[in-house]
This record gives structure tokens, C-alpha cells and sequence, in this order.
């Protein structure tokens, strides 16, 4: 149940591109093939270890419907990490990403580690958007990319982990204010108090590393 | 007053003495000059006015002067006075109260309470204003953050379901409350924690948004400062906050659990001993005991209730919360209310359950918790609520639990009877038979929790009998039978027969007991057929056809007279078809029939309208149908005949796969056996087999070794023979 941290993630895109498949697939080890549209945010929970570290990762699944855009817009600001995901096999999901990411970045702290993910790589035969598409918006934003299939589970996993991954190494970095709770992240219940100085610790060592 | 009109005059200069302004004249001047004049001075001091005036001159100060106090807010922000004073204004002429000095127009006289939900009404029409006061809490300036957080808690006082809405969409609105809870100045901090149990109440997305920005950690936090259980109202205030966010909210409650935040209710319960409760111990104990119910309701999920129920157990809140049942000196209210909590935390979890029953007081010799409870239900003494908390108690800890179900039955076989102890069932059989109706009434709910979905126990209590000094003790089926007879009560009767409903359904056997005692049928065929005006008659008639209905749909076709087909025409003969339906409707239509079965606590105003049991309830629904096919089916095509030749059927076909089980096992050791002897073999053959390698390979070498020798003693033979010595 300890964890060292605990990361706010956030998945957010179109509605029907598999959000909350994603979510099931990574939490329960499932896939619902009915569609159950989300009302309003829903939660889910996992831990993962990151270098030998116990990390729980509360992430949040957004509705994909305009009409709950405003109130999802409430979860970017104390987010860690987000999942921008669209649908492989409708193009107008892929086209929307930009709205999306302009939507993430206005609202979120600068720092938010955002994946792109196109979902449903197990239709291949109904593909819209080539794969080389996502690589090059991934790019031009900045953002890491994927394409994965939360009904075959292939790359969920990694999805989750790399984006976790991500956000710890800016931890060591020190970019994140793991004190400052609006980051979205938070230090697990034995690392607090007392033994807040681990992670300046890590930094400074990190950083012999590097020179 | 002297000082407030040379205040005016400054403001307004000296007005002519002949020509004294009304009110309306003075404000009227004031907004034009609110919204014209180009001094952000002269604004200021107009807004500081219309503050002044806007008590007596409520109406006046809100039709004319609404927009240009709202175009400060807009265009004013770097001014921190003005706008402190125009978000003053602005609340003031929201009040809901009427002022002392309020001048109240003849016209608007009747409706004058409603002014402040009217002007309310009219400031959220333009929706950016709601945002605009929401800019203002970003605002570190004790002067305005303080006027715009109260002016927000009357919008939301006055008009909650708009204002949250409007919240929710402008951006990051909730967040900006929410952070209203870290501020360092106390009467902030305090009034956010109303304010967010106001915005957050019956609004599902905003208790998810809350719950995602830490709500649940920084509340848990002030309450630990305030002192937990101990502290003052504010750690009330914090709890209901996290009821409001909690109740009825799957989501925010699985993430209550998963963020381990159950762990941190215990502190809340390790309360120091004092002679007396202070009411805001009692107040903020009862919030806590609040908050768990919610989370172990038996209303939610079975998976989300067990979870929690478990979490409860390991991070020691049930401990908590039975020791309080055991403590001295603890009030009525939140024994009570533990009471009900303990039921909750064991509905139908099984270690919950057990840990219960392992609870012992602190007496010497120490007793068991559940009999002392048991004591306090069948006390008359005993306040009326806290019996109903108590019978709770004993439904939860049967439900679902088989062990505890049988061990109830067990105790009142004749075997046991020599254990002079007092025992639960002993209490529970001599309850049944009390002169006090409740305490009948409690007994046999308990006693018939101790007997669904239990066919074993149904049939073991049949052999139960009554007091040994009789030569001829009756049996309990047979008392009861009687005592129903001679008990005028309803309750009484109420009671008995929703035990003998429980008893029979699904049991033939019983059945069998009952049909037998002679004056069983004829009884309750009088019962049905007396004409009740009373409504509490009407359930006793009601229950009475019930259990003949039962006797029919579950008849073992073996007592004479009171066959089937027998029964089924002495009740189309006796009552007839019609009047039986009807008077099965009359129970499910009752209002107690209702109340009861909306949900597992036993409900009622007072001691005489504690009349039906919420499982009671499922089983007259589930079997009312299965009742209406035996009386109408003609006979010889039977459903429930066809059941119990099945029940036969099944029964020979169990008594079979029984033998051949048997028989299975000791094929299946027969096997093992043998399985054992060729491994014995194979072993000695693998030995064998390398001992013949072995020897094998022995026996090549030493045919190598002859050939070598052969072959030397043949070179030596032909060199023998080339000189001559060797002749062959």
C-alpha cells in the first residue's frame, strides 16, 4: 500500500477513442467492448515501480464529450501527467488533437508530461492515420508518442509506466516542486515529513552522475 | 446618525433645506455618480455611500444601482477599497433577512422576506458576474478576499443549484475555493470549509473535482490541527464537508478507500475518557460515525461495501468503535449511533462478523459483547431507539454467516439444554415468549435471521422443546402455535408469524409439524376471515393467509386432511380465491410494508408501529407469486408437486452420487496404491537396468582385454614358431 510517490495523471481526447478501455486495461487487466460513455471524471488507481521505487498512480478518465469540456477542464491544473489519445481509424479524432493540446496547455502547469496516444492499433485495417502522422505531431509538440491497443492490452502498459518514467526523471531533475501539491504530485505517506530531503538527495547525486 | 448625514453631505453636497431628497432621489445620485464620475476618488466615496444607505434603502440601492456596482468590480479591480465596498453592498442588499431600519414599500410589503433570492436572481442572470467575484478571491487583501468569499456563500445560500453550475464552468473556479482552505487566516479557512460543503452539496462533479484537488487530505489536516474529536466546531464543519462529498458518490468514495484515507479516521475515534461528553465531542463523534456508515452502506455495491468493510477491520476503526459500545459514560446519542455503525461495519463480513463476536467488556468475569447487547434489547428500560440499533446488530451479524446461524440453533437442541449458562439462544427462546410485545417481537426477527437460507437449522428446530419440568414438554413449533392463539396483541402476532413464514418456506418437514397440531389450519382460517377495519389487523390477517399459502406451495402431501389438494379446496371453499388475493395484497400495500423494505435498518416512530422486517418483506415478494401458481394450478398438475417429487428425485440421485463418491474414493486409493507398487517396481527396474549396464560394460572391457591378450599370446605364438620352438 506504501508508495514513495504518487503521480496525478489525467487522459483526456475525443469521445469513443478508448479512454476508459485504456484505463480498465492498465487497472483491472480487461477490456469492455461495449461502449459505457463517462459522465463527468472517473478514477482508477494502479501501482507501478520505477527503478526499483513503488509509485501509485491515480489517474483520472475524463468524458470526451463537449458538453463535460468544463468541467474536465478542472483536472488539468493539479495533473502530473496526461494522455492525449485519439483513434486510429477516424481521422477527425487525430485532427482535434490541436484543440486539445492548446485546451491542456492554457489550463495545466507548464511542467505536465503529455503522451500522445493512438489508440485501437489492433484495427489495422481500418487506419486513417498512419503511424509516421503521430510521430511527426508528436514532434513538432514535444510530446512523447504510442500507438497502442487497450483491447489486445499491447503498449497500455508501457503507455502508463513511460509517462510515469518521464515525470520521476524530471523529479531527479528537480524541474517538478514535489512539495507544492498543485503539481500533482505527492510523496508517499513514510517519505514525508522527516525524510523530505530524499529527493534533494537523489538530485545532487544525479547530478554527479552527470558530470 | 449626526455623523452619518454630514457623510452624506460631503457626498452630496448640501442639499436645499425646503427641498429635502427622498431616498430614492439620494441613491439615484449616488449610482449616476458611480458610474459617470471620472475621480476614482469621488467613485469611491459614492460606493462607500451606497453601502451605508443600502440597509434602509435595500430596494432602491439593488434596482438602481446593481449594473454600476457590478461595472466597479469590472473596471475597479486595482482599487482594493471600492471593490470591497461595492462586493459589501452587493451582499447586503442579497440578505435574506428583512432589516431594523429597512424601509418597506407598501407594494412589495407581502414578498419583502424574498428581496434578497430576487436580487440574487437578477445579479446571476449576467453569468460573467459570478466569475467576476470568483477574480476577487485571487485577491490576497484580507479587504477583499474576506467580502467576496461571504458574498459567494449567500449566492450559494440563496440560489445553490445555478451558482454551482455557474462555478463549475468558469475556469478553474472550483480549484480557486478550494485553495481558500490553505489560507493562513482562520476565519478564511472556516467560512471556505461552509462555503464548499455548500457548492459541493447533491453535485457529483464538483465532490470529483474537490476529491482530485486534495479536499479529503487538507480537511484531515485541519481537523488534526483543531484537535480531532475534541476540537471545535470547525472540525465538524470539516466532517460534514466530507459526508456531503462522500454521500451517494461512488466515485470520490472508492477514491477515499484507495487513497487510504479510511486509516485516517482513526484518530478521530481514540477519545480520552472524561467524565462528561462536551455536545461538541458528541456532535463531531456522530459526523465520524456518519462517515463510515456512509462508506459500508448496505445501499452500495457489494464490492465497494466488503472493501471498505475489510480496510475498517485492518486499520482498527471496528476496534475503535466496539470499545466505545463497551466504555463507561458514553451519551446516548453516539452509543446509539455506534451502535448502528458496528451493524454495518459485519452486514455480511464474515471476519467482521467473528471479530465481533470475540469482543468482551471489560468487567471481570468479562462477557461477551453480543450478549450484553442482547440484554440491552430485551430491557424495557432501555431507550426505544437503541433497541432497534441493537436488533440491527443481530440481522448483521447474521446475515450471510452460516457458522453463527447454525450456532443459534444448535444451542436450543435438548442435548445443550443441561448448560445452565445464559446463552444467546436461551435469552432469544425466553424473549419469544415475554409478556412485553417489542420483546417478542425483537425475538422472533432474530430468530428468524438465524433461519434463511438455512434448510439444515429449519429442520434441527423442529426437535426444539420447551421447559424440562413438564413430563410432556411441548415443542417450540407448538407453543408458538398456541401463543398465538391466546395473544390479543398484534405485535405479538405479527411477530410470531413472520417466524413461522421464515420457518416453513422452502421446508416441507416443518410444513409436516405444523398440519399436524390440530388446531394449527382451522385458526388461521378464522384469522383470514375476520373482517378487520384496523390497519395493523389487516397485516395480522394478511400474514396469517401468507402462512397458508406456505403450507400449501411447500405441502408434503403426507398429513391426512391437510394434503394438498385438500388444503386447496378448504381455502377456495373457506376464504375463496378473491378474498385470499386480497388479503395478501392488503400486507404489500401497508405502509409499514413499504417502510420496511426500503432498506435493512429497522425503522419505525415508535415501539407500536415496529411492525415488518426488511427481510420478511423479500420473502413474502419472492413468494407471493410462487403462492398464487399452487392455489390456481388444478390438481394433479402441480407445480410444487412436481418440486417435491424433484426434491425426492434429487434426493435419490444425491444418496447415489454419494455411494458412488464413495466408491470413487476408494477406487482412487486403490489406484494411488498401486501407483505406488510400479513406482516401487520401475525404481528396482532402473537399478537393475544400471547394474546391467554396468556389467555390460565390465564384461566388454574384459573382452577388450582378452582380445589383447589373445592377440599378444598369438605374436608371441608366431615368434615362438618363426624360431622353431612352438610347433603347432
Amino acid at each position: 500500500m506504501s508508495y514513495a510517490y504518487l503521480f496525478k495523471y489525467i487522459i483526456i481526447g475525443d469521445t469513443g477513442v478508448g479512454k476508459s478501455c485504456l484505463l480498465l486495461q492498465f487497472t483491472d487487466k480487461r477490456f469492455q467492448p461495449v461502449h459505457d460513455l463517462t459522465i463527468g471524471v472517473e478514477f482508477g488507481a494502479r501501482l507501478v515501480s520505477i527503478e526499483t521505487k513503488p509509485i501509485k498512480l491515480q489517474i483520472w478518465d475524463t468524458a470526451g464529450q463537449e458538453a463535460f469540456r468544463s468541467i474536465t477542464r478542472s483536472y488539468y491544473r493539479g495533473a502530473a501527467g496526461a494522455l492525449l489519445v485519439y483513434d486510429i481509424t477516424r481521422r477527425d479524432t487525430f485532427n482535434h488533437l490541436t484543440t486539445w493540446l492548446e485546451d491542456a496547455r492554457q489550463h495545466s502547469n507548464s511542467n505536465m508530461v503529455i503522451m500522445l496516444i493512438g489508440n485501437k492499433s489492433d484495427l489495422e485495417a481500418k487506419r486513417e492515420v498512419k503511424k509516421e502522422e503521430g510521430e511527426a505531431f508528436a514532434r513538432e509538440h514535444g510530446l512523447v508518442f504510442m500507438e497502442t491497443s487497450a483491447k489486445t492490452s499491447d503498449n497500455v502498459e508501457e503507455a502508463f509506466i513511460n509517462t510515469a518514467k518521464e515525470i520521476y526523471e524530471k523529479i531527479q531533475e528537480g524541474v517538478f516542486d514535489i512539495n507544492n501539491e498543485a503539481n500533482g504530485i505527492k510523496i508517499g505517506p513514510q517519505h514525508s515529513t522527516g525524510n523530505s530531503s530524499i529527493p534533494g538527495g537523489n538530485n545532487r547525486s544525479n547530478g554527479n552522475g552527470c558530470c | 446618525m449626526e455623523y452619518f448625514k454630514s457623510g452624506l453631505k460631503t457626498v452630496l453636497g448640501t442639499p436645499d433645506v425646503e427641498d429635502q431628497p427622498s431616498g430614492a432621489d439620494i441613491v439615484e445620485r449616488l449610482v449616476d455618480r458611480v458610474q459617470h464620475s471620472t475621480l476614482l476618488a469621488d467613485r469611491r466615496d459614492a460606493c462607500r455611500a451606497l453601502k451605508a444607505l443600502s440597509r434602509k434603502y435595500r430596494i432602491e440601492v439593488g434596482a438602481k444601482g446593481m449594473d454600476a456596482l457590478c461595472q466597479v468590480l469590472q473596471q475597479d479591480r486595482a482599487d482594493a477599497e471600492i471593490a470591497s465596498y461595492a462586493l459589501d453592498t452587493l451582499r447586503l442588499i442579497m440578505h435574506n433577512e428583512i432589516y431594523e431600519e429597512e424601509e418597506i414599500p407598501d407594494v412589495t410589503a407581502k414578498d419583502s422576506h424574498k428581496l434578497g433570492e430576487r436580487f440574487t436572481e437578477i445579479f446571476i442572470k449576467k453569468k460573467e458576474n459570478v466569475g467576476l467575484v470568483l477574480d476577487y478571491l485571487e485577491e490576497f487583501d484580507f479587504h477583499v478576499r474576506w467580502p467576496a468569499l461571504q458574498l459567494l456563500l449567500l449566492l450559494l445560500t440563496n440560489k445553490a443549484k445555478d451558482v454551482q453550475e455557474m462555478i463549475l464552468v468558469s475556469p478553474m473556479g472550483v480549484s480557486k475555493l478550494i485553495d481558500m482552505l490553505s489560507d493562513s487566516r482562520e476565519v478564511i479557512r472556516n467560512n471556505s470549509v461552509l462555503l464548499l460543503t455548500l457548492l459541493t452539496k447533491s453535485n457529483a462533479n464538483i465532490q470529483k473535482i474537490l476529491a482530485f484537488e486534495n479536499a479529503f487530505d487538507r480537511l484531515f489536516d485541519v481537523i488534526q490541527e483543531e484537535g480531532n474529536a475534541d476540537g471545535g466546531i470547525v472540525v465538524q464543519d470539516c466532517l460534514n464537508l466530507m459526508l456531503t462529498l462522500l454521500r451517494n458518490n461512488i466515485s470520490t468514495q472508492n477514491f477515499f478507500k484507495e487513497g487510504n484515507f479510511i486509516s485516517r479516521i482513526l484518530p478521530l475515534l481514540q477519545l480520552p475518557t472524561v467524565d462528561e461528553w462536551p455536545i461538541q465531542r458528541i456532535n463531531n463523534v456522530h459526523s465520524v460515525l456518519q462517515i463510515i456508515r456512509t462508506l459500508v452502506s448496505p445501499t452500495n455495491p457489494a464490492q465497494a461495501t466488503s472493501s471498505c468493510q475489510q480496510a475498517m477491520y485492518t486499520s482498527g476503526i471496528l476496534k475503535a468503535i466496539c470499545d466505545l459500545l463497551i466504555a463507561n459514560g458514553v451519551p446516548r446519542n453516539p452509543l446509539t449511533e455506534a451502535i448502528y455503525t458496528v451493524a454495518e461495519l459485519i452486514r455480511g463480513h464474515n471476519d467482521n462478523q467473528l471479530f465481533l463476536e470475540s469482543v468482551k467488556s471489560f468487567e471481570s468475569p468479562p462477557k461477551d459483547i453480543l450478549l450484553l447487547l442482547l440484554c440491552t434489547m430485551l430491557s424495557d428500560k432501555q431507550p426505544f431507539d437503541m433497541r432497534c440499533a441493537v436488533l440491527y446488530v443481530f440481522q448483521c451479524y447474521l446475515y450471510r454467516n452460516d457458522f453463527g446461524k447454525m450456532k443459534i440453533v444448535q444451542k436450543l437442541l435438548p442435548l445443550e439444554k443441561e448448560v445452565t449458562e445464559t446463552c444467546i439462544s436461551n435469552l432469544l427462546c425466553r424473549g419469544l415468549f415475554n409478556k412485553e410485545p417489542l420483546n417478542s417481537w425483537f425475538s422472533a426477527v432474530v430468530l428468524s435471521h438465524a433461519l434463511i437460507d438455512n434448510p439444515e437449522g429449519k429442520e434441527k428446530l423442529l426437535n426444539v422443546k420447551l421447559s424440562s419440568s413438564d413430563n410432556n414438554p411441548p415443542t417450540l413449533l407448538q407453543q408458538i402455535v398456541s401463543s398465538i392463539q391466546t395473544n390479543d396483541k398484534a405485535q405479538f402476532k405479527i411477530g410470531y408469524l413472520m417466524f413461522l413464514s421464515t420457518w416453513f418456506a422452502h421446508c416441507s418437514l416443518a410444513v409436516e409439524s405444523f398440519l399436524k397440531i390440530n388446531t394449527g389450519i382451522p385458526y388461521f382460517i378464522t384469522q383470514t376471515n375476520r373482517l378487520e377495519n384496523e390497519e395493523i389487523e389487516e397485516i395480522v390477517s394478511g400474514l396469517s393467509t401468507f402462512v397458508m399459502g406456505i403450507c400449501l406451495a411447500f405441502n408434503p402431501d403426507t398429513v391426512e386432511n391437510f394434503k394438498k389438494d385438500s388444503l386447496r379446496h378448504l381455502i377456495t371453499k373457506r376464504i375463496g380465491v378473491e378474498t385470499f388475493v386480497d388479503k395478501l395484497n392488503d400486507v404489500s400495500r401497508n405502509e409499514s410494508y413499504t417502510r420496511a423494505s426500503k432498506h435493512p435498518q429497522p425503522t419505525a416512530q415508535n415501539s407500536n408501529s415496529l411492525l415488518l422486517d426488511y427481510e420478511f418483506c423479500k420473502l413474502f415478494k419472492m413468494l407471493e407469486g410462487m403462492i398464487m401458481r399452487a392455489l390456481n394450478t388444478l390438481p394433479g398438475q402441480d407445480d410444487s408437486e412436481k418440486l417435491v417429487t424433484n426434491q425426492k428425485l434429487i434426493e435419490e440421485l444425491n444418496t447415489t452420487v454419494d455411494s458412488l463418491k464413495n466408491e470413487l474414493s476408494e477406487k482412487t486409493n486403490r489406484i494411488e496404491e498401486l501407483c505406488r507398487l510400479a513406482n516401487d517396481f520401475r525404481d528396482d527396474t532402473d537399478r537393475i537396468k544400471t547394474e546391467l549396464f554396468r556389467l555390460q560394460e565390465n564384461h566388454m572391457s574384459l573382452i577388450q582385454a582378452y582380445q589383447m591378450k589373445e592377440n599378444e599370446l598369438e605374436s608371441y605364438r608366431r615368434l615362438l614358431e618363426m624360431h622353431g620352438i612352438w610347433v603347432s
